[in-house]
């Protein structure tokens, strides 16, 4: 093959051996391109996603609370509140060797995972206030039970941070030994563009919720996409370099499953975010009760972890940051890391700056 | 930035129609006048059909070229992200997609109601229960499971109530 292809001619202006040997490896690249291309149009394969063996401990409707196996060195188990609605939360178990789950499991932490569910039209009705004081307390006291611990670490992601830190904020008698808040977004005034899309000057949440009842699947990747528009063509750029790659492929495909994947939000529980939260920013000024109870921050006296990503369009760090000021906790950190909303947790980067910051951290204190 | 001084020169060039792409978008988003998506994105395409020819016509052809025009595609793209972002920072922006949305939902809700009418009476006329009645149905269920979760709370608090007399009367017989 490489006599056919490189033979030198009078004609041809002369090549180094270093170049030839260049060629060849493209021209390797190139025909794997093809043959992994033919094979995700021609043959696409599911990929496996969430490796991390793992037990459903509680059912409250539509939400579970999962443990993960795990040698459980560590006395104080972690509870992980993701974002409700919007996408599925394999996202933080992917695949082996690209799992945050796995990271915190190889390390001893007894981890718990708080789905939320897929809500349909018959939740409609589901409210945050729900939420907060009826759905996730449980699933955190069905979690200590199934621990036997007496005090648990509590981690909000994304969405999750802002709705355990309302539920911990109007209980402050719950044993919560330590909070991490991962790129969840807590002062609402800083939040960026999606803080402008939803402002009420323009957005009429309750003509939404009350036209529509849910917000649909399609519309909330609708506003994902449009936060980045550019995404769709640069992550087909990058898989088309990196195509030879077959790691790099079973990652885009598991990636891809995920990112796909979006979810409905029940509409009351929409109503109550996007105004509450993003429109009055009530949470982080004090001004938001939960079943009677006021939310206070400054309740909040554990050990606090707020994780901030520098490219972050969706939690910018401006709107993280500032839980460290609002907690009255004296050993609190703030750190801000490379990466995006989601690359933060999931992929490479994670691994090496976002997940051993987070369980060193989490382990001196458990 | 560009390692290569073939890959800075295009960017350069390109970075400049970028800036001036920019600023007429900005203005136009600023006067409120609906963009030309159009006329925005040419200039670029033809920049990059520019930067290509060049590239290609550039001495002996290395594999090198490849990752010099995917390196001029990332740094294209992350400048226009940016670019957007920006435009779509704008309370112009927002204002208008807000229109369109509310646009939208003026247009979509007599049709929905009518389609969920149409359905139901569909479905009575076939003696089926309708969507309405089901999703009645689930809430009804989901209201027993709090009240079951509620009886079982309380019998949680007699019980533990319960073991602590006992460890407390234990502790006075000893």
């Amino acid at each position: 093959m490489k006599d056919e292809l490189f033979t030198m001619t009078p004609e041809m202006p002369a090549m180094s051996a270093e170049m030839l040997a260049r060629w060849q490896e493209e021209l390797r690249r190139n025909s794997l391109r093809m043959k992994h291309f033919s094979e995700m149009i021609m043959n696409p394969k599911e990929p496996e996603v969430g490796p991390t063996p793992r037990e459903e401990i509680y059912r409250k409707g539509k939400s579970r609370l999962w443990r993960y196996a795990s040698k459980r060195t560590f006395k104080t188990p972690l509870l992980f509140v993701p974002n409700l609605g919007i996408s599925r939360p394999y996202i933080f178990d992917l695949m082996h060797n690209g799992s945050f789950i796995e990271h915190m499991t190889e390390m001893g932490f007894d981890f718990y995972l708080v789905d939320w569910g897929v809500f349909g039209p018959e939740d409609n009705d589901l409210t945050l206030e729900y939420v907060v004081t009826k759905i996730l307390p449980r699933l955190a006291r069905k979690a200590l039970e199934s621990s036997g611990a007496k005090e648990m670490s509590v981690l909000g992601y994304c969405m999750g941070a802002p709705l355990s830190l309302s539920w911990l904020g109007s209980t402050p008698e719950f044993p919560v030994k330590n909070y991490i808040d991962m790129a969840g977004p807590i002062d609402f005034s800083q939040v960026g563009l999606f803080g402008l899309w939803l402002d009420a000057r323009y957005f009429d949440a309750d003509k939404y919720v009350d036209t529509l009842g849910a917000i649909p699947a399609d519309m909330v990747k609708m506003g994902f996409k449009l936060l980045k528009p550019t995404m769709d063509l640069s992550t087909s750029i990058s898989l088309w370099w990196n195509l030879w790659n077959p790691d790099y492929v079973a990652g885009f495909n598991a990636l891809n499953k995920w990112a796909n994947e979006y979810l409905p939000f029940p509409g009351e529980f929409f109503r109550q975010w996007v105004k509450e939260y993003y429109q009055q920013n009530r949470m982080f000024k004090g001004e938001l009760t939960m079943a009677g109870r006021p939310v206070r921050l400054g309740s909040i006296r554990c050990p606090v972890l707020a994780v901030g990503a520098k490219e972050d369009n969706i939690a910018p760090p401006g709107c993280v940051r500032p839980l460290i000021g609002a907690v009255s906790s004296t050993d609190k950190e703030y750190v801000e890391l490379p990466g995006g909303h989601i690359s933060l947790i999931a992929g490479r980067g994670a691994s090496v700056h976002c997940w051993p910051k987070v369980s060193s951290w989490l382990a001196a204190r458990s | 930035m560009a390692d290569n001084p073939v890959t800075q020169q295009l960017f350069d060039m390109w970075k400049k129609q970028v800036d001036e792409g920019t600023q007429a978008w900005l203005k136009m988003a600023g006067q409120g006048q609906a963009p030309d998506p159009q006329a925005f994105w040419r200039p670029f395409m033809d920049q990059g059909m520019q930067a290509w020819s060049k590239v290609m016509t550039q001495g002996t052809a290395s594999p090198d070229l490849m990752a010099q025009w995917k390196q001029f595609l990332d740094q294209w793209i992350a400048a226009w992200s940016k670019v957007l972002e920006q435009a779509m920072g704008t309370e112009n922006f927002a204002q208008a997609m807000g229109k369109q949305l509310e646009g939208f939902l003026n247009v979509s809700a007599p049709v929905k109601k009518a389609a969920e009418q149409h359905v139901e009476a569909g479905l009575a006329t076939l003696g089926l229960p309708s969507r309405t009645q089901v999703i009645g149905l689930s809430k009804q269920i989901a209201a027993l499971e709090d009240k079951i979760e509620s009886v079982e709370d309380r019998i949680d608090a007699v019980l533990a109530r319960l073991d602590r007399m006992t460890a407390a009367s234990k502790k006075e017989r000893e």
